[in-house]
């Protein structure tokens, strides 16, 4: 009885093992099926940090908070790099006098907002799913850099 | 085999090939920008790669455990609010860059996920918790504090926004 489910076991256990390699080829081969899409955006992204530099980014501010906010918002969806280049240029743009509105809608697009990702995106989740998150994303994060500058201003 | 040649194909060759396209013509305009920028490239694949890595095996864990029927019922549309928690954290947790993400969240969208939770995972990205240091010391302890707080919220509220229009959208249909 014992030497049964023994062999059961034995038994159960190399397709198992198989089972979990052929899910990881499919998923290896599903990612490599998305190349050339990532490649194309890395390679986007490549150019458009040499194209769009932090001082081409920061001669854009005017000084008028709404229209800084917008164009915070834009700029930080138009650069592209790890966040803590985001944080860096912020402080600086701070140290212009560029007001917080500018800065927090500019560090939190940076993240959430890309042009550069959109055609991925569009050809992963659809265009209408990318066309809806990105309005919502543009709203909100102006929406959360005015009320936590306001926020911050009522604390302080 | 020859049901993987019918099912495999490249997606994004078209952007591929435009991408090399417009390096080639600003070769033409200027060599040093195209190669400067294939330089940055190639820094950011190398970058990027142990996170591919990383996705792929975690999208292989997550088949080979949990079942598409229990992918469904945890992140589908009858999932409730532990849902939006999981990828409100799982946001929050994730490295890289955005496109890194899209074969894993593709996978689970395949498999029943909800667009809502999609949204809330994207938006929630912005708050880095490795990089709250440094966010606290270029801005402050109360900007950090207030503005992880609204992202977190206003994460969800896109979430919940998306599924209301979604669902309006459905119903206007039938």
């Amino acid at each position: 009885m014992e030497n049964n489910t023994k062999q059961k076991k034995q038994m159960k256990e190399p397709s198992q093992k198989s089972s979990f390699w052929k899910i990881l080829y499919k998923s290896s081969l599903s990612f490599w099926a998305m190349a050339p899409l990532l490649f194309g955006v890395i390679g986007l992204v490549g150019i458009f940090q040499v194209l769009v530099t932090p001082k081409m980014l920061s001669s854009l501010f005017r000084g008028n908070f709404m229209v800084d906010t917008l164009i915070g918002t834009l700029t930080g969806a138009a650069a592209s790099g790890n966040p803590v280049i985001s944080y860096m240029l912020g402080g600086e743009l701070l140290a212009q006098s560029v007001s917080f509105y500018a800065v927090s809608a500019f560090i939190l697009s940076w993240v959430t907002l890309s042009f550069v990702h959109l055609p991925a995106e569009v050809a992963v989740f659809g265009g209408r799913f990318t066309l809806y998150r990105n309005i919502l994303a543009v709203v909100f994060t102006i929406m959360i850099a005015v009320l936590t500058t306001l926020t911050i201003q009522v604390l302080s | 085999m020859k049901e993987k040649a019918k099912t495999f194909a490249f997606r994004g060759k078209y952007l591929l090939l435009g991408v090399i396209i417009f390096y080639g013509v600003l070769s033409l305009v200027n060599s040093g920008i195209p190669l400067l920028a294939l330089r940055k490239s190639i820094l950011i694949l190398i970058k990027v790669v142990p996170i591919f890595i990383a996705v792929i095996l975690f999208t292989a864990i997550l088949n080979y455990f949990i079942k598409p029927k229990q992918i469904a019922s945890h992140l589908g549309r009858e999932s409730g609010v532990k849902a939006w928690l999981w990828a409100l954290a799982a946001g929050v947790i994730s490295h890289g860059p955005m496109y890194a993400w899209y074969p894993l969240l593709e996978d689970l969208r395949g498999h029943g996920m909800r667009d809502g939770l999609i949204v809330v995972f994207f938006f929630s990205r912005a708050l880095k918790i490795p990089l709250l240091p440094m966010m606290v010391d270029y801005f402050g302890w109360a900007f950090t504090v207030v503005l992880s707080l609204y992202i977190l919220i206003g994460a969800l509220i896109q979430g919940w926004i998306l599924e209301r229009i979604e669902h309006t959208n459905r119903e206007s249909k039938c």
